[in-house]
């Protein structure tokens, strides 16, 4: 089986082609976009195509079934008669696949659930990654922010944390929110930038 | 609690969009409170590319959408997907959308006079004696009214838009660098995207919407049969928030404000000054919203439509009165009246660019 992998994001297309290990015989090419393919896609000739949802190349797919004789067609909906919840599933989760010629459902959709299984797997790191990012920015500027009463208000590290979590719940304000304030008012009352 | 929203089947509504100056409507029925009015909390789901707005309303991960008319019926016969009726209770505009070509490609034509695709016929025959591949021309989806206008004004020219040119699918936002590129070497899309095209310098406009068939059918609101059934009184609360929106759209002194809300970074993120052409009043190919009974959704154009699927071969015959049955005027004038709006007749069918006129009851089964 021949699998076009089309998403420009290369980790999570490196990921959908392994997690494809299985199928056998496999052949899969990746690609960030539609266009760096078009011209390839014939020798290539794709039984199945899987791309983001959030790729514009989308609509430049669909248009294929009318002008050449591999005929794309969108399986995510096609999908939907044998396995209900799946096409939803695929498509929240940012993935459609597209048959190019007669395939085997039940092989499409084996195709389509590491795709889809794969791309939730990614969302999760990169909302994990993100959280991990935001805590740390968080726990700078909480530093930053007990440095500075520290500093300004003689007090010693534990006192320092103590008062910001004070006024972070007197306001009811996340902490990191509080000391980010603490952070800007202090740059203006000093009169400098940074 | 509003005794209107007590009624709502649903009052937590998403739409989908794609970033057109045709969306205006629900843009601003949602920034100007319009929505909220009725007791509708409206999310807009800003989408990619027009399989997505199809997939997302078949599959109900969207209430509604902005969508091109043609669509509506392709998913009601089943045609790129599974078949799922569709209601289309309301079009959201006319005018906006424009034919144009490459400025390589407009210097090689002579000079044109008139409307017909003559000169650019010369110019393509030429191309082809020098031997040179044939001229490719994009369009923003298969079943599009901007794919039946390049092909009806192609053939009339004399150029077969199947075996003459090649036709390319670009979603409407990448037009202008893919025409810039030199990968197309003509294009039909929706505002602002062509003006966008021309200012840059890289293409001219050939024909214009609004002068290839004058109320042609372009945008519509689109949601499931099924959820138009479900949800008759949310969705004539829509209705009336987006009747709303359209009046107050068409007004020449909101022109500025309309341009300044779609030019946002999260609908359209492009400078206003880019919207203001398409959006002003004094321009006559410019984009209606109400006037002259701009919002009727109707079943001619949907014969027209489906007549133009046919003639391409995107579908097989048999689904004439399946077509038309998509269109609701019946809920678009429920809701008008609700509304307390006034709205013109629809007008008598214009003719085409050519003085052809379409004649429904031709159309057959």
């Amino acid at each position: 089986m021949r699998v076009l992998v089309i998403d420009p994001d290369k980790a999570r297309a490196a990921l959908v082609a392994e997690g494809l290990a299985d199928v056998k015989p496999l052949e899969v090419r990746s690609a960030p976009s539609f266009e760096e393919v078009e011209t390839e896609l014939e020798a290539f000739a794709p039984d199945v195509i899987v791309i983001a949802c959030d790729s514009p190349d989308r609509d430049t797919l669909e248009n294929l079934r009318e002008r050449t004789a591999h005929n794309p067609r969108p399986v995510v909906m096609f999908v939907d008669r044998s396995a209900p919840g799946l096409a939803d599933a695929a498509i929240q989760a940012g993935v459609a696949a597209y048959v190019v010629d007669g395939l085997v459902a039940n092989r499409v959709r084996s195709v389509l659930e590491v795709a889809l299984t794969r791309f939730q797997l990614m969302q999760k790191l990169r909302g994990d990654l993100a959280k991990a990012q935001a805590d740390l920015a968080a726990r700078k500027t909480i530093d930053r922010a007990k440095g500075l009463l520290m500093k300004e208000r003689g007090l010693d590290e534990d006192t320092a944390y103590q008062l910001l979590r004070k006024l972070a719940m007197d306001s009811g304000r996340p902490l990191a929110a509080v000391a980010a304030d603490l952070v800007a008012y202090a740059k203006v009352l000093k009169g400098g930038q940074e | 609690m509003s005794p209107a929203k007590l009624t709502l089947e649903k009052a937590a509504i998403t739409l989908g969009f794609v970033p057109l100056t045709d969306c205006a409507l629900l843009v601003v029925a949602k920034e100007r409170g319009l929505f909220a009015a009725e007791g509708l909390q409206v999310s807009l789901s800003r989408e990619p590319s027009w399989a997505n707005v199809r997939d997302k309303v078949a599959l109900g991960l969207l209430d509604g959408a902005h969508m091109l008319a043609p669509m509506a019926l392709a998913l009601t016969l089943g045609v790129g997907s599974d078949p799922t009726p569709m209601a289309a209770p309301m079009a959201l505009n006319v005018n906006g959308s424009s034919l144009g070509v490459s400025t390589a490609l407009f210097d090689s034509m002579p000079p044109a006079s008139d409307l017909t695709g003559a000169a650019l016929k010369q110019a393509l025959d030429r191309r082809r004696a020098e031997g040179k591949a044939p001229a490719a021309f994009a369009v923003v989806f298969p079943h599009s009214l901007h794919a039946y206008m390049l092909r009806h004004w192609l053939a009339q020219a004399g150029v077969d838009p199947d075996a003459d040119v090649r036709i390319t699918v670009v979603p409407p936002p990448r037009m202008p660098e893919r025409v810039a590129a030199g990968d197309i070497d003509g294009f039909c899309v929706g505002a602002p995207w062509g003006g966008a095209i021309e200012a840059s310098g890289a293409g001219r406009m050939l024909l214009h919407g609004a002068q290839f068939w004058p109320g042609a059918p372009d945008k519509v609101l689109g949601v499931t049969g099924a959820w138009a059934e479900a949800h008759p009184q949310t969705l004539q609360a829509l209705l009336r928030a987006l009747i709303r929106a359209a009046v107050w759209s068409d007004a020449p002194e909101n022109e500025a404000e309309l341009a300044a809300l779609l030019a946002r970074p999260e609908y359209l993120y492009v400078p206003a000054a880019a919207l203001g052409r398409a959006l002003s009043k004094a321009n006559p190919f410019g984009l209606r919203f109400h006037a002259g009974g701009a919002g009727w959704p109707r079943r001619e154009h949907a014969l027209w439509l489906f007549s133009q699927m046919r003639r391409w071969g995107q579908v097989g015959p048999g689904g004439a009165a399946a077509a038309e049955a998509v269109c609701r005027p019946d809920l678009y004038a429920q809701a008008a009246a609700a509304a307390g709006v006034a709205v013109a007749e629809p007008a008598a069918l214009a003719p085409f660019y050519d003085g052809s006129v379409f004649d429904p009851s031709e159309v057959g089964d």
